[in-house]
């Protein structure tokens, strides 16, 4: 396989935003890198002939999640990265040594993948190729229907999560009480029957 | 003999009674619970007595347990038996709603009750062993539950649990005596059994074993000496209990047993043998005993000790339709008694004490009458129920040995003695109490109206073959006993024999009716009298010997326990040790479990592509 | 090739960062990394082995991830609500 010009840069790319995503220390700033990565990643896919799949990413990752992230990130006020102090300042080194140590084997497996002499083209990874494969019972059209059935359970397992009330009073712990005093006794018999 | 689903019906009637007032009685209250319990059993009394007007019935579910039916049969011996369950049940259900009322557990009361008498239906009917040792154990349960029924009094669930763990122990021997016939016959179909047995001319080594097994069943369900302590506590529950289930049903469950299975026995003259002996040594103790008792209820009890070792003596010399003969005259006159007991404790607001009776014809105009035949039925006055079927076990015990017949006839003695003084104390000489008595409301004497013609006339239909050459019970349950034949004592001798016995009951009542009068009893009689109110000591008896012992015993093994489980403490530290060594691990740091997970990954998937 | 080990490198990246960020979000950030780096070797295995599966699965990762980051962004809330911290190492209610 040549090696040329674009595919060096997009690596290089590539690489680079993700170091950014995991040494910036604004968080905002980490999204934004998250959101170069994740294009580059789409223009990468392009280019390997998964041209829906790069739509997906754009739409999905680029487009819904880093926005989620971004919206969070500012609804909490948590653009500062390092709260608190840090209760394992050993850490840094091990994390570094194990991460070289987990890119070494992933590498060395990876390589020694050997593919068949001339595999077959794509058609481009469109929409009528792979929409037969998905909807197909034979092949991914109960993985889809699954799929699709946690996204629902998903969905509603983040509205009963975020719900204020029943989070912060019925299920409080009395070994971990919330900022802001008790509750009274009467208020928790209430939630409670909620 | 027909296959039909009214047959468990019969059992669902007041099993369904118990349902509903278990779970909605105090909703239905009083006294409409009381009625639809009663009316239920009632039910199954007539569906009882319409089935066995058809010839009997059948019903089984085949494969119930692994080679076990669930098999009901209906034939003329449960007949009897549903009768005199369903039909007596009935009557003290009505008694009860009169004796039971105002009581809180009104309602409780009686789901219990119908719980009882489905158990009990299903102890009769069932023609297979562990069907009827369902019974067997629902019957004890319901004992137990209403011994011990007003259990905020610790006597009264003490007594309770007494009965219940000396009942285990008859318990154990009917689960080992079906064990030891499964192994031997591979069928626990009495029926079965019974066709096996009796197709084969081999004599089975294994029978006579079982059938002793079976016979200490028996013995604890039906209070027999040596296990006969309970019964006499018994008498802690409310009196239509006392009458129910410890007089007119659950204790002849085991002469019952005994008729059911006496194909087993027939067979085996040295296990009857013992089966008479320990009727005979239980009728000489319980009428013993009854002479010192001070408590109304305990000496009609020690009565209903020494009349199921009669029926047990019955059956062990072979007349297995004698001694249910005489469980169904008992059943009538022994509940008679009771419920006339239970009407004067009524009358004085609660009082058991007879030395604080007395004087009770005056009071009393309708339940003297009531004692007075109870208690004439018990003393075997002559044309009463109770002469009739005591003169046939006495007849039949001659035949088997006369001493035997000798020694029965001097406990019926006895019987008509405390028979009196019972009468005696109750109802005559002067009135020793404060409380004023008044007779009971018609829902508590009509019951009692009933059972009175019974023990009045049901001794008829048991009458000595000379006085009517076919009498209609003898061969009318034969054909469900199906014994050996057996011969007739000479007319002269059965003449003789009913002579004696009627001399003797009647000589016994005037003498008790005279003796029992006294103002001053003779010193000798007060001395016996002071062991016989301890029950000659049987209770210290059990607990020095054996309760004690086996306390002593227990403490010991509890002792032994703790030391061997403390070697074993070692180890029990050392894991603990290594516990609290890897519980250190567990940091809570999140991010020092990530490192770990990422540590094992590279760890892991460097071992598998370098390998 | 070379994408398979670019996939490597962004996956220890994404490793390291998940370890080394102390903030719920920005490890949540790091792990979408990682989550983007499988999905890049899968996409790269389809073209190898000229199969369209791969991409699927890729499909059903995208879409997967999208639930994850519903429930876990929600999670972050939810504790965020309660203990006024998005620091990972405030929560050891499971120290040992």
């Amino acid at each position: 396989m040549a090696v040329n010009f674009w595919d060096i840069l997009a690596a290089v790319l590539l690489v680079g935003t993700g170091i950014m995503v995991v040494r910036l220390q604004n968080a905002v700033h980490a999204a934004i890198a998250l959101i170069a990565n994740f294009l580059v990643i789409a223009a990468v896919y392009v280019g390997l002939e998964a041209r829906f799949v790069a739509m997906t990413q754009i739409i999905v990752y680029g487009g819904a999640i880093v926005v989620l992230f971004l919206f969070v990130i500012m609804l909490l006020s948590a653009a500062k990265a390092n709260v608190g102090e840090d209760l394992l300042p050993g850490l840094q080194i091990p994390a570094l040594i194990s991460a070289l140590g987990l890119a070494g084997v992933l590498i060395y497996a990876l390589t020694r993948f050997q593919g068949p002499a001339n595999p077959p083209a794509l058609n481009g990874g469109l929409a009528q190729a792979l929409g037969p494969l998905l909807y197909s019972p034979e092949r991914w059209m109960y993985a889809l229907l699954v799929v699709g059935f946690l996204l629902l359970v998903a969905t509603v397992a983040a509205v009963v999560l975020v719900e204020p009330e029943r989070l912060t009073r019925a299920t409080e712990h009395p070994a971990h009480p919330a900022k802001g005093g008790e509750p009274s006794p009467k208020d928790e018999k209430e939630v409670v029957r909620r | 003999m027909q296959t039909t689903i009214l047959l468990p019906l019969i059992i669902g009637l007041p099993f369904l009674g118990f349902v509903i007032l278990g779970l909605f009685g105090r909703r239905i209250g009083e006294p409409a619970s009381g009625w639809l319990a009663s009316l239920l059993v009632l039910g199954s009394f007539l569906l009882g007595v319409n089935l066995l007007a058809g010839g009997g019935a059948k019903w089984a579910v085949a494969d119930w347990l692994p080679g076990i039916p669930f098999s009901l049969l209906l034939d003329n011996l449960s007949g009897l038996m549903v009768m005199i369950v369903a039909g007596i049940g009935f009557l003290i259900h009505v008694y009860a709603i009169g004796y039971m009322h105002g009581d809180a557990g009104f309602s409780r009361f009686f789901s219990y009750f119908n719980f009882f008498i489905a158990a009990m239906l299903v102890l009769v009917l069932a023609d297979s062993f562990p069907v009827m040792f369902i019974g067997w154990e629902g019957v004890g349960l319901a004992s137990y539950l209403l011994i011990g029924f007003w259990y905020t009094d610790r006597v009264n669930t003490d007594s309770a649990r007494k009965a219940f763990i000396v009942n285990r122990i008859g318990d154990l021997g009917f689960l080992l005596g079906m064990g030891l016939l499964w192994a031997a016959f591979g069928t626990l179909s009495i029926s079965g059994l019974r066709e096996k047995i009796e197709a084969s001319t081999l004599i089975f080594q294994a029978i006579p074993l079982a059938a002793a097994l079976l016979f200490i069943g028996a013995i604890g369900k039906s209070a027999q000496v040596p296990l006969m302590v309970w019964l006499p506590d018994a008498m802690a529950g409310p009196t239509p209990v006392s009458a129910l289930i410890h007089a007119a049903t659950m204790v002849t469950a085991g002469v019952y047993l005994l008729a059911r299975a006496s194909f087993l026995y027939v067979g085996v003259p040295d296990v009857s043998f013992w089966v008479t002996m320990v009727g005979m040594v239980t009728a000489i103790y319980g009428a013993l005993c009854a002479f010192g008792q001070t408590d109304i209820k305990r000496i009609v009890a020690y009565s209903t000790l020494s009349q199921l070792g009669f029926m047990f003596v019955a059956a062990g010399v072979g007349a297995y339709w004698v001694a249910i003969f005489h469980v169904m005259t008992h059943a009538f006159f022994k509940a008679l008694l009771f419920m006339s007991s239970g009407s004067v404790i009524h009358a004085l607001g609660g009082e058991q004490d007879v030395r604080k009776m007395g004087g009770m014809w005056k009071y009393l105009p309708q339940t003297r009458w009531h004692g007075l035949i109870g208690a004439l039925a018990l003393g075997g006055l002559p044309l009463l129920s109770g002469f009739w079927s005591k003169d046939a076990i006495l007849a039949s015990s001659f035949e088997y040995s006369p001493l035997l017949w000798f020694i029965m006839l001097a406990v019926a003695f006895l019987t008509a003695l405390y028979s009196m003084r019972w009468f005696v104390l109750v109802f005559l000489g002067e009135y020793r109490g404060k409380e004023h008595p008044h007779e009971s409301p018609a829902v508590m004497t009509w019951p009692n109206h009933v059972l009175s013609i019974g023990a009045l006339l049901a001794g008829f239909v048991g009458l000595p073959y000379v006085i009517q050459e076919k009498n209609v019970l003898e061969p009318w349950l034969n054909a469900a006993i199906r014994p050996p034949e057996a011969e007739h004592l000479a007319a002269g001798t059965e003449w003789i024999l009913i002579l004696a016995s009627a001399l003797v009951s009647l000589g016994g009542l005037y003498y008790g009716f005279r003796f029992f009068q006294q103002r001053v009893l003779p010193k000798w009689f007060t001395n016996f009298q002071t062991a016989s109110l301890h029950s000659f000591y049987a209770d210290n008896f059990y607990n020095t010997y054996i309760v004690n012992p086996l306390k002593a015993f227990a403490d010991f093994l509890f002792g032994a326990d703790n030391g061997l489980l403390r070697g074993f403490g070692g180890l029990g530290g050392l894991v603990g040790g290594i516990g609290g060594w890897l519980a250190r691990l567990e940091t809570g740091y999140l991010r020092f479990y990530v490192a770990g997970l990422l540590i094992a990954v590279v760890l892991l998937v460097g071992w598998g592509v370098l390998r | 090739m070379i994408w398979l080990i670019t996939s490597a490198l962004l996956f220890a990246t994404g490793a390291y960062g998940a370890l080394t960020r102390r903030t719920a979000i920005l490890v949540f950030l790091s792990i979408e990394l990682m989550l983007n780096a499988a999905n890049l070797s899968l996409i790269s295995f389809a073209k190898l082995t000229g199969s369209l599966d791969a991409q699927v699965v890729t499909l059903f990762v995208i879409a997967i991830a999208a639930a994850e980051v519903a429930v876990g962004l929600g999670l972050i809330v939810a504790i965020f609500r309660r203990r006024e911290t998005t620091s990972v190492d405030d929560l050891r209610g499971l120290r040992g």
